[in-house]
């Protein structure tokens, strides 16, 4: 298809702004993965911590709960790769940016995604490395079976994370700041996934794991990898398998709820 | 006909907002909205090749207008067509034979060099290689981009950086272009090369052209026709001619004396003395009813006169008449 071509066209064309930005701000680009570093260093140190004081939450072992934490990382951080500007939106509309996009002949949401100079899948390169660490500690054992569940929830996570953060985003063409909600979104995100979810509470199980759907980035598929049978007994293991499920589900409410929320855009007054 | 705008219609809706804290929260349940007409039933025409100035004090409805026409909102009412494609219903069918400059706004990349938002544009268009090269290369002729094309975007100076956005807009050989407010901020010398781009395509390339601007020396430099519109609702459609001979039968006058001219009067029907400053008498009449050398041989019977300035109309004056005073006949004449 033409089309598709051009599509492919202009994100390599994006890509090469991307690494010409990266090669114009040196500095900036060594800070952010210094902070990408820290950043990740800082949450894996306060789960062992937390772990020296309970070397075991619910039968997860230290390493267990690094798995699912480094497991839960790639998945995120190949979202940020692909979709990170998605949250760019709610800003784009504000200041007027978002109107360009509309005077363009690709779609306005590919557009949005793909603004040069903006992503740096450097993070993404550095989990990878920690999920593969993880994956040594926990002894996973590369069956293809479980090579094809690894790959399968990690494309998975990041779709669920993109469509979710999508969600929020379009929001925006009703309600024209609400940072609030997104950060309600992010640290449910960031800070629920990154224990068992058999040690929370009715209300969290049942918000990571059917309202927004956290769980199946890390968690489900995790107590498959790591045959967590206790754990089978609250949930049932098949939603281990679920991730592309309800990936595509949540893609596809997601990618609906942008259009009807472009049909309501309004623009800004200037 | 290129462009068929039909009882173009917006009204924009926005949630009344309470202050305080209880009223924050009750802006989060609140049902309530103020409505706004920002465009009202506006139709005209327009013929491919065409320049059309479209102008209007603030909050007229001119960008809303443009925003209907180039896909960007969805009218309330009404309707439009740009050449025979219905904007927010196919807007990347629309946006393949459209150009935008918006001059408030660019669309270059600010932190890369200029060339690379050609280069990317090459590529959401699709525009093929040679045409590409071709293009920019007569773009780059016709603006002088050469100077400054690899400096980054973000480093150039506003005349450049509109220069860039021509380019940018046109890269991809659009039938008709939306320029609004294209000169605005700019100095004498660039609107200049800004307008003889305009002019230069126009007649070359066949470009349409509807031009929003409040600098009336751009409609009065290019375009034919003007369409005035105010509080949403079109006032005025045909020629600057026309608008000038309607509108603008005043003439000034302008005239030195050898002598003071605190107590000179004109008795002359349809002549009102707008200034007297020492030497220095002004004086408006209406072309219709009283002509130059009349006013001026009743002139100098009271007095010698050294020098007589006789000067047109300006469109600014009979625009900013129109702007406060409104224009009674809506009809007559006003569609070409
Ligand atoms: N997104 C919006 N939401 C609410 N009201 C809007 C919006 N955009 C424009 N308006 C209102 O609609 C009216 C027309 O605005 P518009 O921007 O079309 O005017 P304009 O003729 O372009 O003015 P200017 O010369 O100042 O640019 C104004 O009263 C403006 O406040
Ligand atoms: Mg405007």
């Amino acid at each position: 298809m033409v089309s598709a071509a051009r599509y492919w066209d202009a994100y390599k064309e994006v890509w090469r702004l991307n690494v010409l930005t990266l090669m114009e701000y040196k500095a900036n680009f060594f800070i952010w993965l210094l902070f990408t570093l820290v950043y990740h260093g800082v949450a894996l140190a306060a789960i062992w911590v937390i772990l020296t004081k309970f070397p075991s939450l619910n039968g997860w072992q230290r390493t267990d709960v690094f798995f699912l934490y480094a497991l839960w990382m790639v998945g995120h951080t190949l979202n940020n790769s692909l979709f990170f500007m998605v949250g760019d939106v709610p800003d784009a509309v504000r200041e007027g940016r978002f109107d360009r996009m509309l005077v363009r002949p690709l779609d306005s949401l590919f557009q949005i995604m793909a603004q040069p100079g903006q992503n740096f899948p450097d993070d993404f390169f550095v989990s990878i490395i920690v999920f593969g660490i993880a994956a040594a500690l926990v002894h996973l054992q590369w069956t293809p079976l479980v090579a094809l569940l690894v790959v399968m929830t990690i494309l998975s996570a990041a779709v669920i994370d993109g469509a979710v953060q999508l969600v929020v985003a379009t929001l925006s063409f009703w309600v024209i700041r609400l940072d609030a909600l997104r950060w309600v979104v992010m640290s449910l995100e960031n800070d629920f996934t990154r224990f068992p979810l058999s040690m929370y509470n009715r209300a969290v199980r049942i918000i990571l794991g059917y309202v927004f759907p956290f769980a199946f980035m890390n968690y489900f598929p995790a107590t498959v990898l790591l045959h967590k049978t206790a754990d089978a007994a609250q949930f049932n293991p098949a939603l281990g398998w679920m991730a592309p499920l309800v990936a595509a589900i949540w893609a596809a409410g997601s990618l609906t709820f942008w259009r009807i929320g472009l049909n309501r855009y309004q623009g800004t007054g200037s | 006909m290129i462009i068929r705008a039909e009882h173009l219609t917006k009204q924009f809706k926005s949630l009344r907002r309470k202050d305080g804290v209880v009223g924050t929260l009750a802006n989060l349940f609140s049902r309530e909205y103020d409505l706004k007409d920002a465009v009202k039933d506006v139709s005209f025409e327009l013929e491919a090749g065409e320049l059309v100035g479209y102008i209007g004090p603030n909050g007229a409805g001119k960008s809303t207008t443009i925003k209907m026409l180039t896909g960007i909102l969805v009218p309330s009412a009404g309707s439009c067509t740009v050449d025979g494609v219905v904007p927010w219903l196919d807007r990347k069918g629309n946006a393949r034979q459209i150009g935008v400059v918006f001059g408030q706004r660019t669309q270059l990349y600010w932190d890369l060099p200029l060339i690379e938002s050609f280069r990317l544009l090459r590529a959401i268009y699709g525009i093929p290689h040679d045409r590409y090269e071709q293009n920019l290369k007569a773009f780059t002729d016709l603006l002088d981009l050469d100077e400054f094309i690899r400096t980054p975007v973000r480093q150039l100076s506003l005349g450049q950086r509109m220069r860039g956005d021509f380019a940018a807009a046109m890269l991809h050989e659009p039938k008709v272009v939306f320029l609004d407010e294209p000169t605005i901020g700019l100095d004498v010398v660039a609107k200049e090369a800004i307008r003889e781009f305009i002019a230069r395509t126009n007649r070359t390339r066949g470009t349409t052209y509807v031009l929003t601007t409040h600098d009336l020396n751009d409609v009065e430099k290019l375009c034919d026709r003007i369409i005035i519109i105010d509080h949403g609702s079109k006032l005025y459609d045909g020629s600057i001619d026309a608008i000038k001979e309607r509108y603008g039968g005043k003439r000034v006058l302008t005239a030195d004396l050898t002598v003071a001219c605190a107590d000179i009067e004109v008795r002359l029907p349809g002549t009102t003395v707008v200034s007297r400053e020492g030497h220095r008498i002004t004086i408006e009449f209406d072309r219709s009813r009283v002509r130059a050398d009349e006013l001026i041989v009743e002139l100098s019977r009271t007095c010698e006169l050294k020098d007589v300035t006789i000067a047109e109309p300006e469109l600014e004056a009979i625009i900013r008449q129109i702007y406060q005073s409104g224009l009674e006949p809506l009809t007559a004449g006003a569609t070409t």
